[in-house]
This record gives structure tokens, sequence and C-alpha cells, in this order.
């Protein structure tokens, strides 16, 4: 039975994880051009390096939180263990998106406190 | 006997969940645009960018909070347990759901006020300084 858990749920967090990250991948490059807009090459370089690195983070914390499960009997049990572990990862990945909106926002405010836009 | 309610109560629960969530993200970040375009002074990739990326926050906060809530703790016996446990959480979590859809229209309008404020703080020094 945990074994079928398992799988279910690498299946379920993977797919998330990957989706969510072409999501942001796509969607961050244009405040990554925003914030240095001179060096196209430069931005390709760090949003690739950033996608990386949250692959990383990602699938590595989803697959320790494996050996945190308990031994599963039912088909219930099953279900419960399954929704709140990708519950839990899904809901970390998105407090973790909430702080990086933040840190863009700053980021920008500070350059603009330095560079204010013209009108 | 009694597994067969919680397995039922999880059936209901998890379709309801996800069937409202996506429906309240496609009615707000519908209607979240005009705002975005307002805030971003009419950047239309940077606006639909923006629009995105909080569309996939609220999707991950809110289906993660839900999967998160799911387990229900006690044994249901009754289709009468199984009605009241059930609303209390599905209640539970449509109230949390209503709150976090007007923190984000908190935040556009929030966004809009101080795009529109910096806007004329600007325009009326930048006459002031001729060199920069």
């Amino acid at each position: 039975m945990n074994i079928l858990a398992y799988l279910i749920y690498f299946a379920i967090t993977y797919l998330i994880t990957v989706h969510v990250g072409l999501r942001f991948y796509r969607n961050g490059k244009v405040f990554i051009h925003g914030l240095i807009p001179q060096d196209t090459a430069l931005c390709e370089a760090i949003n690739n390096i950033l996608l990386t690195g949250y692959y990383l983070v990602n699938i590595g914390y989803a697959t320790v939180m494996i050996s945190f499960w308990k031994t599963i009997h039912n088909i219930t049990e099953l279900i419960t263990e399954i929704t709140a572990s990708s519950g839990l990862i899904i809901l970390t990945l998105g407090l973790l998106h909430c702080f990086n909106m933040s840190a863009i926002y700053y980021i920008s405010r500070k350059k603009q406190l330095l560079h204010p836009i013209k009108p | 006997m009694h597994p067969a309610f919680n397995f039922s109560a999880y059936l209901i629960y998890l379709p309801v969940v996800v069937v409202v969530t996506w429906l309240v993200a496609w009615i707000l970040f519908k209607n979240s645009k005009v705002f975005m375009i307002d805030i971003f002074h009419g950047k239309q990739d940077l606006a639909l960018a923006t629009n995105k990326l909080f569309e996939t926050g609220f999707y991950l906060l809110n289906i993660g909070f839900a999967f998160w809530i799911m387990k229900i703790g006690v044994e249901l016996s009754s289709p009468r347990e199984l009605m009241e446990v059930l609303s209390s959480k599905l209640g539970g979590f449509f109230i949390y759901l209503g709150i976090m859809l007007f923190l984000n229209l908190y935040l556009f309008f929030r966004g809009r006020r101080i795009s529109k404020s910096r806007q004329t703080n600007i325009n009326p020094t930048a006459g002031l300084h001729p060199l920069s």
C-alpha cells in the first residue's frame, strides 16, 4: 500500500512542480528583463539557473518528506496521507512564491528610488 | 461500515474544493487584468505576467491549504454526521477563500493607489531638474 501511495504522490508533486516551474519561468522573464534591461544573455542565464534551483529545492523537499510517512493500511488512509502531504508541499510552494514576489517588488522599488522612471 | 463514510466524505470534499477554487480564481483574475494594466501604466506584457504569477500563487495557496486540512480525525458513523462535519469543513474553507479574495483585492487597490501617487509625484519634479 505504501509503495502505491508513494507512486501517486510522486506523480502529483512532480507534475505540479514542473508545471508551476514552467509558468514561473515564462512569466518571470519579463521581470528579470525589467531589472537588467541592458543584457539579454545574462537574463536568460539567470532565469535558467533560477529554474534549476527551483526544481532541485522542490523535488528534493518532496522526496525528503517521504521518510516521515506512517504505514498505510487501507484506501481511506491512502487518500488522506497523499492529500495531506501534497497539500503541505503545494502550500510551501505558494508561500515561497509570495516571498519571491515581494522580493521582486522590493528590489524594483529600490531600483526605482535610485533611478526614478522618467515620465 | 464506518470507514466508508469517511471515504465518501473525502470523495465529495476534493472535487468541490478544486472546482470552487478554480471558479473563484477564474472570476478574480479575469477581472484583475484591468487593475494590472492600470498599475503598470499600460505596459501590457508586464501586467499580464504579473497577473499570471498572482493567479499561480492564488491556486498554490488555496489548493495547498484545502488539501492540507482535508483529514477528518473522527470516524463518521452516520450520514448525518457526514453532512455536519463536511459542511463545517467546506464552510471554513470557503470563508478562508473569501478572505484571500479580499486580500487580493486590497493588494490590487493598494498597488493602483501607489502607482497613481508615484506618477503624480514624479511628473512635477521632472520639470524642476531638466538635466536629469
